[in-house]
């Protein structure tokens, strides 16, 4: 589990520990090419954080374990899509990961409001984004960009952002209206944008 | 600037996730023929992907790898359906036009979404998530602008039902061209729409509940994708 940890505080480009971060993008190149042992190496080390991923938005149980497993035969098809120069291994197939777990719990769940997975916990966000540690520079950017924003709208595109939630169950969470969370959304989302492309 | 701001917002919330299932289908279609839209959500995905550093690891159960590795075997299976479907098609290329040169030309266009046409009126689209894995196949007679779609490789869904949409910018909205079947040749007449509309649209199958989309409009996941060239020749 070391070499995980160390590989997800080590994204592209920081320079701390450029061997691990460097090692998942050359495992992500041999997988693009069909290497099936590179894929079991690259399954090791960051399956955990994938299911990480997943169990915050569908909850533990088959859902996440079935998409844990559609994520990485998608990774196996995709390889070939990742491009180091536009971000590190980990945050792509994040990327994959959140959109398979986005997909299906608004399937299994059609009606309006979606409600937080019941058997969260949320002492599995200690990790807190904003604790001042060590990170990467694409995240440190973010995070100062995030920082920079009101406390209400940097806490519901966290939590939308880690939960896949609904305005609505975000208007239920923070008890306001769900204009009033789209409001937030948007606005802050503009100056998200904003702080970064500057 | 204001429907710039409009796109990206929504690209953003796609992104983010705090759209209901039927705003996140309506997107999900609207990228298919919208670029701006696509690129924006790309962008997006990429701004908020930093953010995946940050979420603490869970070890998964053991085992799953085992059934990963399973269904990598089971894709192997599946280039071999594509190579039969590409002669099938070319078969009956072959058959309607008997043209090598067209043959060829089906082969080189058989990529993910592709159509032939063939100068009898009749159209081929492979509908499929990614170039090994075709899922349906649809021909088009253009003169009674009737769709008969073949499956392929369509996965059985227990309690959904697979829909049949056309997307076209000038119809508004994706149109329903009705229920697919996983098992068997199902027909759909598009008789109301014009023939360029119909020439020029995205097909695409969304995964609904059993019985189809109440709405109007897709509410689950877009599957699988196909539109329509011009004939090269």
């Amino acid at each position: 589990m070391d070499s995980l940890d160390d590989a997800e505080r080590t994204p592209a480009g920081d320079g701390i520990a450029p061997a691990t971060s460097a090692d998942l993008t050359a495992l992500m190149n041999r997988v693009a090419q069909g290497d099936r042992r590179a894929f079991a190496t690259l399954y090791a080390a960051t399956s955990g954080k994938m299911f990480g991923v997943l169990v915050r938005i569908l909850g533990r149980g088959p859902a996440a374990e079935d998409a844990l497993q559609e994520v990485f035969v998608k990774v196996w098809e995709r390889g070939g899509d990742f491009d180091g120069a536009k971000g590190s291994v980990i945050g792509w197939m994040a990327t994959i990961a959140r959109n398979r777990a986005l997909d299906d719990i608004r399937r299994a769940k059609t009606s309006g409001a979606v409600a937080f997975s019941e058997d969260f916990e949320p002492v599995a966000e200690t990790e807190h984004p904003l604790d001042g540690r060590e990170r990467g520079e694409a995240l440190a950017r973010l995070m100062k960009c995030l920082d920079g924003l009101d406390d209400e709208k940097r806490e519901i595109i966290l939590l939308a952002y880690y939960r896949g939630v609904t305005r609505e169950a975000l208007a239920g969470r923070f008890g306001r209206p769900v204009p009033t969370i789209k409001t937030w959304l948007h606005r802050g989302l503009a100056q998200l944008r904003e702080c970064l492309s500057s | 600037m204001k429907d710039a701001d409009e796109i990206d917002a929504m690209a953003a919330e796609y992104a983010l996730g705090t759209l209901d299932s039927s705003e996140r289908a309506t997107v999900a279609a609207r990228r298919l023929r919208e670029p701006a839209l696509d690129a924006a959500i790309i962008a997006w995905e990429r701004r908020l992907a930093p953010l995946a550093e940050t979420i603490a690891p869970l070890p998964p159960p053991p085992g799953l790898f085992a059934g990963i590795e399973k269904r990598l075997d089971g894709a192997a299976k599946s280039v071999g359906e594509i190579i039969d479907l590409r002669r099938r098609l070319r078969n009956w290329r072959i058959a309607a036009i008997g043209s090598g040169a067209l043959a060829a030309c089906l082969a080189i266009g058989l990529v993910v979404g592709t159509l032939i046409r063939p100068p009898i009126g009749e159209f081929v689209a492979v509908l499929q998530k990614d170039a090994a894995s075709p899922a349906f196949l649809i021909k088009v007679d253009m003169n009674t602008r009737l769709l008969t779609v073949r499956p392929v490789a369509a996965p059985r869904e227990p309690g959904h039902s697979y829909e049949l949409w056309l997307v076209n910018a000038r119809l508004g909205g994706p149109k329903s061209l009705g229920l697919l079947d996983e098992r068997a040749v199902s027909l759909h007449r598009a008789s109301t729409i014009d023939k360029s509309v119909i020439e020029d649209a995205t097909y695409a199958v969304s995964l609904e509940p059993e019985g189809g989309s109440t709405t109007g409009a897709p509410t689950g996941p877009v599957l699988f994708t196909g539109k329509l060239i011009p004939s090269p020749i």
